[in-house]
C-alpha cells in the first residue's frame, strides 16, 4: 500500500525543487566547512606576509589582491585577535552605532568575516543588513527584457516599472546584436515613468563599457568577479583586468557594480574544497580592494546551488551582509528563479525585504517569467499585488507601490509613442501605431506583433556604427515633440559631468537629487531610528486599490 | 577573548572622528568634504567639463544649437578629484584610489582603453607587451597610478603562469 498523504506531499511545488546533502570536500556546503581556512594575518612593515592560513609566497592572484588592497592594515591585527562572536554580538547590538562597527569589519580576513557571520542566526543577520546597509532609504531594481527584444514592448515596461517604484532598471538580450536597441529603449521608456532613473544594459563586458561610453547607458553591474584563482581565469578576468574596467567606468562618469555570488566556484568546478560563503566573502574583497562602490551579490545565477544545501538561503543572507560590513552598497539578489514553491520563494525574499537593502531585488522581473531573460526571477510582473499587499501586511517599504490601471495605460502608451518617434528621428525602422496600441495594453511579448528582426539588427549596427550617442538620443527625443523628456535625458547626462551619482549606495530622485550613502547615511540605532516611512509613503503603501471603504457601506 | 580596552579606545577614537569630520564645507583651498556633496547643487558653479564648459551651459537649447556635443557631456579630472576627496572624508579610501585611477584614464581614448582592458585579460599579452603598456600609459597619457596598476599586474601573471606564452 502506498500512504495517500505522501503522494499527496509528493506533488507539492517543493517537491518539484532539487535538494542535495553536503559534500565539503567538492565546496557543496554553504558555511562553516571544515576545510575553510582559520582567520590570521600577519603584518610586516606594512606588508601582509600571511593571510589566513596561507604565506605571501604562496598567495595566489586573489589571496594577493585581497592582502594589498582590501583590509584597512592599521585595525587588522587588534581586530584579528578579538572574539568573533563578540563582533557578532556587537553587529546586532543597537547601542554600537553603524560608523564604529565599519571601522572593524573592514579591518578583518575573509576568513574572520565569515567566522563572524557564522555565529549569527537569520534573524541576526536580518538585523545586521538593518543596521549595515550603506544607505538608509531601502530601494529596488527590476528585470525589463522580452523573449523578442521587442523594442516597443521594453520602453513600456520601463516606463510601468518605474511608476511602480523601481529606481534602477536592467535589460539583457535574447539576441546580442540587439543590445543597441534593447538600451536605448529602456533609457527612454524609463525616464516616461519617472525622471531620474538609472539605467543599464548587461552584456559582455566590452560591449557593456562601450554602450555606457556612447550615452546609451547610466550605470553598469555585469562586471563579474570570482572567489578562486581558477574560476576567475575560466571567466576570462583577473582582479586586475576588472580593477581597471571598474576606473575605466568612472572616468567616464558611469555608476558601476560588480557582480559575484555563493555557488559560482563549485558550480563551474574549481571551489578548492571552500565553503561557498567563504568563496563569495573573497569576491566581496575584491570589489572593496579594486575600490568598487558596491556588488550585486545573493547567489544571483547560481541560487540552484545553495538552494539546494541546508543552510544555504541562510548562507545568500550572510552574504548580503558581509557586503554590508565591507561599506558596499549590496544590490541583494532575489533574481534568477530558484524554486517551484511560493512558500520558498517569498520566504527566501523576506530576508532581505523585512531589513531592507540598498537594491532588495537586483532584479525583480517587471515582465511575466516567460519574457525575462535572465532565466527568470525570484519575483515577477504578475506578483506585483502580492508584493503590494506584502509591504502593506508588514508596514515594510520594499520600494514599490501600488498603481491605478489607467495610470499605467497612459505612461505605457506615451513611452511607446516617445520611443516611436524616436525610431524615426534616428532613421531607425517604423515603429507602427499597431505597435504602439499593443505595448500598451500588453502584457508579455506574446501581446505584441512581429516586428522584422533581420531590418532592425541592420539599423542597430549601422546607428553605432555611425557613431550615435547619447546627445543625439536627447536631440531624437526633442524633434519628435517630447520637451519633458529630452530634459528628463539631459538630466542624466549631467550626472556624468558631476559624478555625484557614483558614490556609494547612488539613485536618483525624480529632481536629479543624488540620494546615496554620503548624504543618505544609514544611521540606524534601535526602535525609532534609521529609516523611518514617512506618512506620505505609507499612504501610498497602504492605497491599493481593491481595498474597501467602509464609508461606503454606510 | 575581547579586549574590552581596546575596544573602548577604538570606539572612542571613532566617535572623534565622526564629530570632527564632515561638518563645515572646504574652505578655499581646502579639501572637499561630505559636508560639500552633491557637487552638482552645493558646488555648480566650479565643476567644468573637460572642455572648459559650465554645468550650467549643459542644456538642451545649446545642444540643439551644436554649443554642447557629446566631448562636452564628460566629467573632468578635477572633479573626480573632487569626489575622490568627499570618499576620504566618509572613509572610503579604497573607493578614492579608483576614483584617482580613473581620473588619469580620462586622456585615454575610448577604444584605446578597451584595448588595454583585453589586454590585461588573461593569457591575452607577453610580459614585454603588458609593459610597454604601462609605459604607453605613464609616458603618453601621464596616468602613473595606472601604469604602476598595470606593471604589477605583469609581475602576478608572470608569477602565476597568466602570460601569453
Amino acid at each position: 500500500m502506498k500512504s495517500k498523504r505522501f503522494e499527496v506531499l509528493s506533488n507539492k511545488p517543493v517537491n518539484k525543487d532539487g535538494f542535495v546533502k553536503e559534500w565539503p570536500e567538492v565546496g557543496l556546503i554553504a558555511m562553516n566547512s571544515p576545510y575553510d581556512p582559520k582567520p590570521s594575518i600577519k603584518i610586516v612593515n606594512g606588508l601582509v606576509t600571511e593571510l589566513d592560513g596561507k604565506c605571501r609566497e604562496d598567495f595566489d592572484m586573489i589571496d594577493q589582491f585581497i592582502a594589498d588592497y582590501a583590509i584597512d592594515l592599521a585595525n587588522a591585527e587588534k581586530v584579528m585577535a578579538m572574539d568573533s562572536k563578540q563582533i557578532a554580538k556587537m553587529c546586532v547590538d543597537i547601542n554600537v552605532p553603524r560608523a564604529e562597527l565599519v571601522k572593524l569589519t573592514t579591518a578583518m580576513t575573509p576568513a574572520k568575516v565569515v567566522e563572524v557571520i557564522g555565529e549569527m542566526n537569520v534573524l541576526e543577520m536580518m538585523m545586521t543588513l538593518t543596521k549595515m546597509r550603506a544607505r538608509k532609504t531601502p530601494s529596488n531594481q527590476c528585470h525589463v527584457t522580452n523573449l523578442r527584444d521587442n523594442p516597443v514592448q521594453i520602453a513600456a515596461d520601463a516606463a510601468e516599472a518605474a511608476l511602480r517604484g523601481f529606481d534602477e532598471q536592467e535589460t539583457t538580450v535574447g539576441i546580442v546584436r540587439y543590445a543597441p536597441f534593447n538600451a536605448l529603449s529602456l533609457l527612454v521608456g524609463a525616464q516616461v515613468g519617472r525622471p531620474g532613473i538609472l539605467t543599464q544594459c548587461a552584456v559582455e563586458e566590452a560591449t557593456e563599457l562601450i554602450l555606457g561610453m556612447r550615452g546609451f547607458t547610466a550605470y553598469a553591474e555585469t562586471v563579474s568577479v570570482y572567489g578562486t584563482e581558477q574560476v576567475f581565469i575560466d571567466g576570462d578576468d583577473t582582479p586586475w583586468s576588472k580593477a581597471f574596467l571598474a576606473s575605466a567606468y568612472a572616468s567616464r562618469g558611469l555608476k558601476m557594480r560588480y557582480t559575484s555570488g555563493t555557488g559560482s566556484e563549485v558550480l563551474m568546478g574549481n571551489a578548492e574544497k571552500r565553503s561557498m560563503l567563504y568563496l563569495e566573502a573573497r569576491c566581496i574583497y575584491i570589489t572593496k580592494g579594486a575600490g568598487v562602490q558596491g556588488l550585486q551579490n545573493g547567489s544571483i545565477s547560481c541560487i540552484g546551488v545553495p538552494g539546494a544545501v541546508p543552510s544555504g538561503i541562510r548562507a545568500v543572507l550572510g552574504e548580503n551582509c558581509i557586503t554590508t560590513m565591507l561599506d558596499l552598497e549590496v544590490a541583494s539578489g532575489n533574481d534568477q528563479t530558484f524554486s517551484h514553491s511560493d512558500m520558498r520563494r517569498t520566504a527566501r525574499t523576506l530576508m532581505q525585504m523585512i531589513p531592507g537593502t540598498d537594491f532588495i531585488f537586483s532584479g525583480y522581473s517587471a515582465t511575466p517569467n516567460y519574457d525575462n531573460m535572465f532565466a527568470g526571477s525570484n519575483f515577477d510582473a504578475e506578483d506585483f499585488d502580492d508584493y503590494n499587499v506584502l509591504q502593506r501586511d508588514l508596514k515594510v517599504d520594499g520600494g514599490l507601490k501600488p498603481v491605478r490601471e489607467e495610470e499605467v495605460v497612459k505612461v505605457r502608451n506615451k513611452a511607446a509613442k516617445v520611443i516611436q518617434g524616436v525610431f524615426k528621428a534616428l532613421d531607425l525602422p517604423e515603429i507602427t501605431e499597431a505597435e504602439v496600441e499593443a505595448a500598451t495594453y500588453a502584457h508579455g511579448s506574446k501581446d505584441m506583433p512581429d516586428r522584422n528582426v533581420v531590418e532592425d539588427l541592420k539599423a542597430a549596427e549601422a546607428m553605432m556604427a555611425r557613431g550615435v550617442t547619447g546627445v543625439d538620443i536627447v536631440k531624437a527625443v526633442k524633434k519628435a515633440g517630447y520637451d519633458d523628456i529630452a530634459e528628463s535625458l539631459l538630466g542624466m547626462m549631467k550626472l556624468r559631468v558631476s559624478g555625484d551619482h557614483l558614490h556609494t549606495s547612488a539613485i536618483i530622485d525624480s529632481n536629479f537629487h543624488v540620494i546615496s550613502a554620503v548624504n543618505d547615511t544609514n544611521d540606524y540605532m534601535g526602535p525609532g531610528t534609521g529609516y523611518q516611512m514617512s506618512e506620505e509613503r505609507w499612504n501610498e503603501v497602504k492605497s491599493i486599490p481593491n481595498a474597501i471603504d467602509a464609508s461606503d457601506f454606510e | 577573548m575581547v579586549d574590552n580596552a581596546v575596544l573602548e579606545k577604538m570606539i572612542k577614537e571613532v566617535m572623534q572622528a565622526m564629530a570632527t569630520q564632515g561638518s563645515k564645507p572646504a574652505a578655499a583651498g581646502g579639501k572637499m568634504t561630505r559636508a560639500d556633496y552633491p557637487l552638482s547643487e552645493t558646488k555648480a558653479d566650479q565643476i567644468k567639463t573637460p572642455t572648459g564648459k559650465a554645468l550650467s551651459d549643459i542644456t538642451l537649447d545649446n545642444i540643439l544649437a551644436g554649443n554642447v556635443t557629446a566631448d562636452d557631456v564628460k566629467i573632468a579630472p578635477e572633479t573626480l578629484e573632487y569626489q575622490a576627496q568627499i570618499a576620504e572624508s566618509v572613509g572610503r579610501d579604497a573607493f578614492a584610489r579608483n576614483l584617482r585611477r580613473a581620473a588619469e584614464l580620462i586622456a585615454v581614448p575610448d577604444d584605446r582603453i578597451l584595448e588595454i582592458y583585453n589586454a590585461l585579460r588573461p593569457y591575452r599579452s607577453t610580459k614585454a607587451e603588458l609593459l610597454a603598456i604601462a609605459d604607453e600609459l605613464e609616458h603618453k597619457y601621464g596616468c602613473k597610478m595606472n601604469s604602476k596598476h598595470v606593471r604589477e599586474a605583469a609581475d602576478v601573471y608572470e608569477r602565476r603562469g597568466r602570460l601569453k606564452e
